[in-house]
């Protein structure tokens, strides 16, 4: 599914990433730790195209990112979904709007749209919102309506970065368990994260990164590891 | 369906957000294609006035005194062969001495004491259209002054020469203060499209994030663009049509340039719509620039 082969990424002859080789199959749920910049959104932004690799391949789906054309990087990031700290929803517009965006984009038919609208916001419990302005909702649920949309074309790849990372412990729960939920239905699922409480119930296959490098793959998060978790 | 639905909601939305910078744009856009719509307006009302005094162009061939009705033939035939002449028409002596009483009448008594035929038999001469060059008249000229029976040609070219040389430096100056407005108009608009993406850049963002395509994103910009033009464009057509009509007034009302009204037009119909279709081309032209260059890195 998404493949580094000794990917290095400079930024002002700065590394973001030196030399990293990592694999992810189909259905994995990935959590990367490590501290601020350590290459957690870097290596994210390799993946969705919106970077290339100075050193090194980078295989998504089978594509060759450092080889992808600018024009096909948006029909790459249509098989993704994108949950981020910041939302990045328009807050000028309804929920239903926001969540409908990536429909509207591919060209989706209007029944269409609103069934898949539907499906996705009952899935994070924000059916009832479908007509509120999004400036107007609470931060919990604008991210609630960040994670609709990011799921809403059923992507292959859900990327979030620092998903949790204006949330309180209880809201935080609630996003934990949305994650769960889509990883559950087989979406694979990157999450670059600070958060312990995050990466203690995600499960997930934990990858530390310090300084641009890997520093450990550990597997899934256990009491007897968690030592060595951020 | 709900896409073209989305970029029309979008479209609206981008003018109403800047819609001061939008306003602005128009005005200066309008002022800007007017300026070159004046001296357009110049150029076309000359070279009008220019072609027609050309279609008017007449050669006039005297005659020898007491020249024989023969040798009148004779001339007129040889007129008449010529590929250059449209048509031929001869004034007696009698016939110029009657023309010149009824055209002058005041200096009627100059020919007084001259005899009956003081004024030279002539041919009137019409050109055919596409022979009115200096060189094909000064040839035609050549030819006929060694024809039996001629005494001199007298044909008034050089003054619609002239007139037609300060038509050709026209048209290139209007060709080169056109190119630099159109360069002028395009700065505007690309310059109020820029603004227009910037206030929303946080919306681009995200629509990059999530798969739009360039052109899905441009689509907006473009339309507002050309929207822009349009607007500007129209705005330069009242404006011109307005000034036209307050200086014909003028015109009319000082009395100078009598006759000139006549001449004197503003465009027809398919130049003022092509005005408008010139702040059209201009305005998405330069939107397309403004948003394509933005939008070159892959973020």
């Amino acid at each position: 599914m998404i493949q580094f082969f000794q990917v290095t990424k400079y930024f002002d002859r700065y590394a973001a990433l030196r030399d990293v080789t990592l694999r992810v199959d189909k259905g994995e749920c990935v959590l990367l730790t490590g501290p601020s910049g350590a290459g957690k959104t870097t290596l994210l932004k390799l993946i969705f195209g919106a970077e290339v690799p100075d050193e090194g391949q980078i295989l998504v789906q089978n594509r060759n990112i450092a080889r992808l054309r600018a024009s096909d990087v948006p029909y790459l990031r249509r098989t993704m979904g994108f949950v981020l700290q910041d939302f990045k929803l328009l807050p000028q517009k309804t929920v239903f709007e926001n969540v409908a965006l990536p429909l509207i984009i591919q060209g989706t038919a209007g029944l269409e749209v609103r069934r898949k609208v539907s499906e996705a916001l009952k899935a994070v419990g924000l059916d009832h919102k479908r007509g509120s302005q999004t400036a107007g909702v609470s931060a919990g649920e604008q991210q609630r309506v960040c994670i609709a949309r990011a799921i809403v074309n059923s992507p292959i790849i859900l990327l979030a970065d620092e998903p949790t990372g204006n949330l309180d412990t209880n809201l935080t729960m609630e996003i934990i368990e949305l994650f769960k939920a889509i990883h559950a239905r087989g979406t694979t699922v990157m999450l670059a994260t600070h958060n312990r409480q995050v990466v203690e119930e995600m499960k997930g296959r934990i990858i530390r990164l310090h300084s641009g490098r890997v520093l450990s793959d550990q597997g899934v998060y256990s009491e007897t590891n968690s030592l060595s978790c951020p | 369906m709900r896409r073209i639905l989305y970029l029309v909601r979008e479209t609206v939305a981008n003018i109403w957000v800047n819609r001061m910078s939008v306003a602005i744009g128009v005005v200066t856009t309008a002022f800007t294609i007017a300026c070159f719509g004046v001296f357009f307006l110049l150029y076309w009302n000359l070279k009008n006035l220019a072609g027609s005094l050309q279609d008017e162009i007449q050669v006039m061939v005297y005659l020898e005194p007491d020249t024989s009705k023969v040798m009148v033939s004779g001339v007129r035939r040889h007129l008449e062969g010529e590929h250059a002449v449209a048509s031929v028409a001869f004034i007696s002596e009698q016939e110029a001495v009657k023309d010149f009483h009824q055209q002058f009448p005041e200096e009627s008594s100059l020919l007084d004491g001259m005899g009956d035929t003081p004024l030279p038999a002539s041919f009137v001469v019409t050109l055919a259209p596409g022979f009115q060059s200096s060189e094909l008249v000064e040839g035609l000229a050549e030819r006929v002054r060694g024809v039996p029976g001629v005494e001199f040609v007298r044909y008034s070219r050089d003054w619609i020469d002239t007139l037609g040389l300060f038509v050709s430096y026209l048209e290139i100056g209007a060709l080169v203060i056109g190119l630099i407005l159109a360069v002028a108009t395009v700065t505007i608009i690309a310059n109020t499209i820029r603004l227009s993406f910037y206030a929303r850049k946080k919306e681009i963002e995200i629509l990059r994030l999530i798969g739009a395509t360039r052109s899905f994103i441009a689509v907006p910009y473009v339309v507002e663009g050309a929207f822009l033009g349009v607007v500007g464009g129209g705005l330069s057509l009242a404006l011109l049509k307005g000034g036209f009509e307050v200086f014909r007034f003028e015109l009319d009302a000082s009395g100078w340039f009598q006759g000139l009204d006549s001449v004197i037009a503003f465009f027809p119909f398919q130049i003022s719509i092509l005005l408008v279709v010139t702040g059209f081309l201009l305005g998405s032209a330069s939107s397309l620039l403004s948003v394509y260059s933005l939008l070159r890195s892959r973020a």
